[in-house]
């Protein structure tokens, strides 16, 4: 049987029945990984050794009566920019190969270890965190598990990558603007975006402080919230974070008995979708029973002003290396990062300005609405090296595009869940479903009555 | 917008100011980057902000 056909709920009752041992389901990922991890290139640091000892503990632990908590002998593994104890975090660059190991796992793994997950390793990503499609010049490109001629999405191109192909139960990722959304939408898994500075950041390697989100994505919704309630939880050394209460949602999925209000996002989310892009986001409004369709006015803006953020402010955090080894930097980001340290200091100020107008505007749309829902990318996996993207008769760059989407929704900070459907080709096209501010709860519940009636991609193992 | 822009001269005078040395294929790189980024620029720039208007405090939405 494989394992992967479980949910986390199912593998996690067989390890406490003793139908199965930590120690066996470590060995059956471990070898799985091994075998297609040469090919798919998602994980890019093993560890195989720490996740052998952790499941040793763990059956000792439960064979005294200690079932640790809900995800204990769970494998998963992370984005290789949070920094985990004794190995290197990379952020996807050659410049960090050669840095000192993490002397102590990032906040989001410390919460995972107390709940028993189990960490097979680091993923593969785009440098920096600096894209959308995982072609990572350095660290080779991460494939597609439903067609590995594509590109997996980026910037958590592996995170999606060992979901989607069975070799992980979930992972980490992170999103500044869309690096959760779109991998896992042309992957074909679930990721969430939760509300700007719920979760903790701390000991992840920053992109851009202002912007920057960490999520998980999972195969099943049940899977996402039962993560995502072991993330919460309040970190007084990340000055970002919220202080907004715990909520969690896992027991909530499915009690929600009022109709959700749901209206489809037009204008910019429509104009830059293709027709599999419209068709997914079609099917999934008529599930919801969305009968609206509301523009956010100035949606292009908000790009532009999240791109300047970007250039800015994570170009800023490389100045002083790109100045004494520029030799060291990914040729597809040196130029764009060192860019972003040239511009004139009144346009990152505009675009933090514009924030917080344009927030405003789409804050009232949730006085009339529960929910909105919009395609997480312009259209499904490109072939790995492809160039441009034709979008309603326009030809677009890949690399910088497929963001577009999700771009503006993260500038604001909203919490997003994406779903992802099938689309008439066989691939994927994740569809985002936004919620008000810290109401995870309703992203959740409206990706888990889609998954309930076999609207959203299902992977068969 | 760009077009009146002399990129090179720019990317020479914030090289001084940043204490960096670029060699011309990546000074090349660096003007194509910026006439980019100051195409995309230019909208926001004409925005109509209120001349009140803060930036962003999104972590207390």
């Amino acid at each position: 049987m494989n394992l992967a056909s479980l949910t986390i709920k199912a593998l996690h009752q067989r390890w406490t029945s003793k139908q199965l041992s930590a120690v066996e389901i470590t060995e059956q990922y471990l070898a799985a990984i091994d075998a297609a991890n040469p090919t798919l290139n998602a994980w890019t640091t093993l560890t195989a050794a720490r996740a052998r000892q952790n499941a040793i503990v763990l059956d000792k632990q439960r064979d005294s009566g200690d079932l640790r908590g809900p995800l204990a002998a769970i494998p998963y593994a992370v984005k290789n920019l949070f920094d985990v104890k004794d190995e290197v975090t990379l952020a996807g660059a050659e410049l960090f190969s050669q840095r000192p190991a993490a002397t102590e796992d990032a906040w989001a793994i410390q919460q995972l270890n107390r709940s028993g997950a189990i960490l097979t390793g680091m993923l593969n990503m785009d440098a920096y965190a600096y894209g959308f499609t995982t072609e990572n010049s350095h660290y080779g490109a991460c494939r597609n598990p439903l067609d590995m001629a594509r590109i997996a999405g980026g910037s958590s191109g592996g995170s999606a990558a060992a979901v989607a192909a069975g070799l992980a139960h979930f992972s980490l990722g992170t999103d500044t603007n869309g690096s959760i959304r779109v991998p896992a939408s042309l992957c074909g898994v679930f990721g969430l975006k939760p509300t700007f500075g719920r979760l903790s950041r701390r000991g992840s390697h920053p992109f851009v402080a202002s912007l920057d989100h960490i999520g998980p994505l999972a195969r099943h919704v049940e899977d996402l919230a039962l993560i995502y309630d072991q993330l919460q939880g309040h970190d007084p050394g990340d000055r970002f974070q919220s202080d907004h209460p715990v909520n969690l949602v896992s027991t909530q999925l499915g009690q929600q008995k009022k109709t959700l209000k749901v209206a489809v996002l037009g204008g910019y989310f429509t104009q830059w979708a293709d027709d599999q892009a419209r068709a997914v986001t079609a099917k999934v409004a008529l599930a919801l029973g969305a009968d609206h369709e509301v523009e956010l006015v100035d949606a292009e803006l908000a790009r532009s002003a999240a791109f300047l953020l970007t250039a800015s402010e994570g170009g800023s955090h490389y100045l002083n290396a790109l100045r004494d080894m520029p030799e060291r930097f990914e040729a597809n980001s040196r130029e764009r990062l060192l860019a972003g340290c040239m511009l004139p200091a009144s346009w990152p100020m505009q675009a933090q300005r514009f924030r917080e107008h344009f927030t405003r505007q789409v804050l009232a749309l949730f006085e009339k609405f529960d929910l909105l829902i919009a395609p997480a990318t312009p259209c499904a996996a490109t072939v790995i090296g492809q160039q441009s993207i034709e979008i309603q008769g326009k030809t677009l760059p890949t690399k910088a595009s497929m963001g577009m989407l999700a771009q503006p929704l993260s500038f604001v900070g909203l919490p997003v869940c994406t779903a992802p459907v099938r689309t008439d080709n066989g691939l994927s096209i994740g569809v985002q479903l936004i919620a008000a501010p810290y109401q995870e709860a309703t992203t959740l519940e409206a990706a888990w009555r889609l998954e309930q009636n076999n609207i959203t991609l299902q992977h068969i193992f | 917008m760009d077009k009146k822009i002399d990129w090179p001269s720019y990317i020479t005078q914030m090289s001084l100011l940043l204490d960096l040395q670029l060699e011309e294929p990546r000074q090349a790189e660096l003007a194509l980057q910026l006439a980019r980024i100051a195409e995309i620029a230019a909208p926001l720039m004409a925005y109509p902000l209120d001349e009140r208007q803060e930036v962003g405090g999104v972590w207390k939405l």
